[in-house]
């Protein structure tokens, strides 16, 4: 396909690389599959890509592990999807503590090898055994850390990218973190480290409100609550018999008399979430962010829904939710469940919050996730005017963000 | 095409698309969706769903795929992956657009003689010529085909050691047919079950009451499989199925067996049907220490054990990528300092061997016992 770039066009590799981790009910039929799966080992290779796409008008979709749920990765027009796993490279200067990374390298990879220089990601998604370095800061998030040090974008410290004008490299964040690959292709990113420190987790049995207080009581590095419903769904899947109560975890260089067996057990689950979804089999998912002080409001207005929630503390009073739902995913009624995920957002909404993500199937909120959004669109139109750089994703355009709308209204 | 498991047809909406399997040992060589088994996972649910129709590409893409188990170990929903992987192709088989050209091969060879190395049945028990074996002992040796035709070591070390130990046991000769292990993980069962009828017949005429084997994959094939199996034939089962390193503990902690120490660094390779298949981690390292041996572990061990890249038919029909795989194992080995890594698998030896290229020796934990072992008290 073009000479030296490791590419599959086979209809089996296509359809493997022409979806997330979502499970959108009826949507699917109006997506197209991959035409190509690339997988560039180099710079060069993404530019040469971007060149052939522009040439052919060819839609350009950057996938890192996939394991967003926003539809960011599915190449909803067909194209060229670019799949960074042979980009894998990281660096480390260990004196100004900074990681310098290819974008598909992944973060518990890249984690092992710092903790074995004395150093610590700042923050990491709880996806981190599999996710990527560019797929987390395209679609910015919340994770491990953020309690103390915030999302991904507040320790990225420059970016190297790619678009149809060739490779720069910016300081300015804003424009590409939860850009999700439309404002460029991240090829490089130079991110902030921290020195390893010696953690414990402390479990306590409280409510949402005493949660907030115990999570920003001190300097903590992560807080997480889960509430009942879900350490129930937990327990019901795990062998363990975690007690089905509200129970924050805090982990932190403190010292704290909560439950130090219980956090440990808690925290070494964090990074299997989704255990649940054997329960559906299937889950209904609902993600947001709102201020803290409105948590326990939240959480009473979405437990008529019986759906089992953790919360993620992050620094300036912010927390982040997600709920869900075990539902069968192969029944019809499993579309009418997904009602849960926009009523959830509407409650986050008039408790003034917002959703976590925009990606696909939630581009219409963009405009509330992103702050400066109408710089952002400026500035898409600019680089990108024939809108081939993943087209349909967090700029709302085409049939999907409509129909989405319509199933918002009648939710 | 229709897959009629029922346990695939749940399991593969179970699956969450996590990518934590991006951990195995084909994935990791050949980097492609279609090797990864969140691929096949997905694949599996498309074939369900009516998206997809597999065709040959497909079904071989699906057999790129150790059977190691190392994905199962890290699964976000606990799926039982390396059932889902085998009970798949044999869906496909009976599909028929599986198995693979040598796979099939190996079926009609074994089905000529007994064994998928196309050697002669009366050849199968030439190793052990020079010893005499008990009749009706209760205990039946169980020598495998690696062990029998190729790795022929290990058979004898391990009739030395119980005969060193005075251990009363029996052993099949030419009568011991393949267990059949090629052919479950290669999604041929048919004749799988024949050779399994066959050994039946032949240990019920012997009265065997335990089998004891050096061969991990016999191990889990005979301990695991014949179990089930013999439920879903109907016939009665009740063997005891142990491997080697279980009958040399035994006799290490009866005070039948010691050992002239050896105080060497060497590092242990858990075999993916011992280990992950069967939960055998610490008996073969136990057994090492108390030679004296210094176990310098690899980077992935135990549960997380990298496959050595031989299993579920890869080294038959991609030999490639077996060696690709077998070379990361070795490199991992050769990290450890250690002069040596050690094994209990026949087939991972051989498989070692070939991908170690002399840069590390490799050997089995039964040879060194045989090497090392001073009976103590026969009585
Ligand atoms: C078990 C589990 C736990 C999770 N925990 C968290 C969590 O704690 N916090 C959180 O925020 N999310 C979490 N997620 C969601 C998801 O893992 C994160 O968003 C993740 O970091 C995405 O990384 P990825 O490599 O999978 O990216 P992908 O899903 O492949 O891509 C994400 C987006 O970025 C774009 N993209 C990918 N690579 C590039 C690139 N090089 N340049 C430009 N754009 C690119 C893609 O097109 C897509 O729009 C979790 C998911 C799972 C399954």
């Amino acid at each position: 396909m073009i000479e030296g770039i490791p590419f599959r066009d086979d209809l089996l590799e296509r359809y493997l690389c022409s979806h997330d981790i979502s499970t959108p009910p009826l949507l699917k039929r109006f997506f197209k599959i991959a035409d190509v799966v690339f997988q560039p080992e180099k710079e060069e290779d993404v530019l040469r890509i971007l060149k052939l796409a522009e040439e052919k008008r060819i839609p350009v979709v950057p996938r890192g592990a996939a394991t967003s749920g926003y539809g960011g990765v599915i190449p909803v027009k067909g194209g060229f999807v670019l799949d960074f796993t042979r980009m894998d490279r990281f660096e480390v200067d260990e004196d100004q503590k900074i990681l310098v990374s290819e974008p598909g390298a992944v973060w518990w990879d890249i984690e092992k090898e710092l903790n074995r220089k004395g150093l610590s990601l700042r923050v990491y998604p709880t996806s981190a055994l599999s996710s990527t370095v560019g797929g987390w800061i395209a679609q910015n998030g919340y994770g491990v850390g953020s309690l103390a040090f915030g999302s991904i974008a507040e320790n990225v410290l420059r970016l190297r990218v790619a678009d149809f004008r060739g490779v720069r490299e910016a300081q300015n964040i804003h424009l590409y973190a939860g850009l999700e690959g439309t404002t460029g292709i991240i090829t490089k990113a130079w991110i902030k480290l921290r020195e390893f420190e010696e953690m414990k987790a402390y479990a306590f049995h409280v409510s949402p409100e005493k949660a907030v207080s115990l999570a920003y009581s001190s300097g903590h590095h992560s807080a997480l609550f889960l509430d009942r419903n879900y350490i129930k769904m937990k327990n019901e899947v795990f062998d363990d018999r975690i007690p089905e109560r509200d129970t924050l975890v805090i982990v932190t260089g403190d010292k704290m008399d909560g439950d130090e067996t219980l956090g440990q057990e808690i925290w070494e689950s964090r990074f299997y979430p989704m255990k649940i979804k054997r329960l559906g089999p299937g889950i209904v998912p609902a993600e947001v962010i709102i201020p803290c002080e409105n948590l326990p409001e939240y959480l009473h207005r979405i437990s008529k829904y019986s759906a089992g929630s953790e919360v993620w503390f992050i620094r300036k009073n912010i927390c982040s939710v997600l709920s869900f739902l075990p539902w069968d995913e192969r029944k019809i009624s499993y579309a009418f469940k997904l009602k849960f995920s926009f009523k959830a957002l509407k409650i986050a909404k008039k408790l003034g919050g917002k959703s976590y993500s925009s990606g696909l199937y939630l581009s219409r909120e963009s405009e509330n996730i992103l702050e400066n959004y109408q710089e952002l669109l400026r500035f898409k139109k600019e680089i990108d005017p024939d809108n081939l750089l993943n087209p349909m994703k967090v700029f709302p355009s085409g049939m999907i963000s409509k129909i989405i709308r319509i199933a918002e209204v009648f939710s | 095409m229709k897959i009629g498991n029922q346990a695939i047809n749940n399991e593969a909406f179970v699956c969450v698309q996590c990518h934590y399997c991006r951990i195995c040992p084909a994935y990791s060589v050949l980097k492609w969706e279609s090797v990864s088994p969140r691929g096949r996972m997905y694949l599996l649910r498309g074939i369900i769903k009516g998206e997809i129709e597999p065709d040959s590409r497909v079904v071989e893409d699906f057999y790129r795929c150790t059977t190691c188990g190392a994905c199962e170990a890290v699964c976000q929903t606990s799926i039982p992956l390396i059932e889902v992987w085998e009970r798949a192709r044999s869906e496909f088989v009976n599909a028929g657009i599986a198995p693979l050209p040598v796979h099939r091969k190996l079926k009609e060879v074994a089905e000529k003689n007994g064994n998928p190395y196309g050697e002669k049945r009366e050849e199968r028990a030439k190793w052990a010529q020079k010893y005499q074996f008990k009749n009706d002992a209760g205990i039946l040796f169980f020598a495998g085909c690696t062990a029998s035709y190729r790795m022929m070591e290990l058979a004898k070390s391990t009739v030395e050691i119980l005969m060193k130990a005075g251990v009363d046991f029996t052993y099949a000769g030419e009568d011991e047919h393949c267990c059949g292990s090629p052919f479950l993980r290669t999604g041929q069962r048919d004749i799988a079950y024949w050779f399994f009828r066959k050994n039946l017949e032949e240990w019920k005429k012997r009265g065997v009451k335990t089998i004891v084997t050096t061969c991990s994959g016999c191990y889990r094939t005979i301990g695991k499989d014949y179990p089930e199996i013999a439920e879903e034939l109907g016939y009665e089962w009740n063997l005891k199925v142990i491997h080697t390193v279980h009958l040399i503990w035994e006799l290490i902690e009866s005070g039948k067996l010691g050992f002239e120490r050896s105080y060497e660094a060497v590092t242990f390779h858990d075999p993916c049907h011992l280990g992950r298949h069967m939960k055998v981690y610490q008996l073969p390292r136990r057994i090492l220490e108390k030679m004296g041996y210094q176990i310098v572990e690899m980077e992935h061990t135990m549960e997380n054990s990298l496959c050595c890249g031989a299993g579920g038919g890869v080294k038959s029909q991609f030999k490639d990528l077996a060696l690709q795989i077998g070379k990361k194992r070795i490199n991992e080995a050769i990290k450890t300092g250690s002069g040596m890594v050690v094994s209990a698998c026949p087939f991972c030896k051989l498989h070692l061997i070939h991908a170690a290229e002399k840069k590390i020796e490799v050997r089995d934990i039964v040879e060194l016992v045989n090497e090392r072992a001073k009976p103590l008290n026969t009585d």
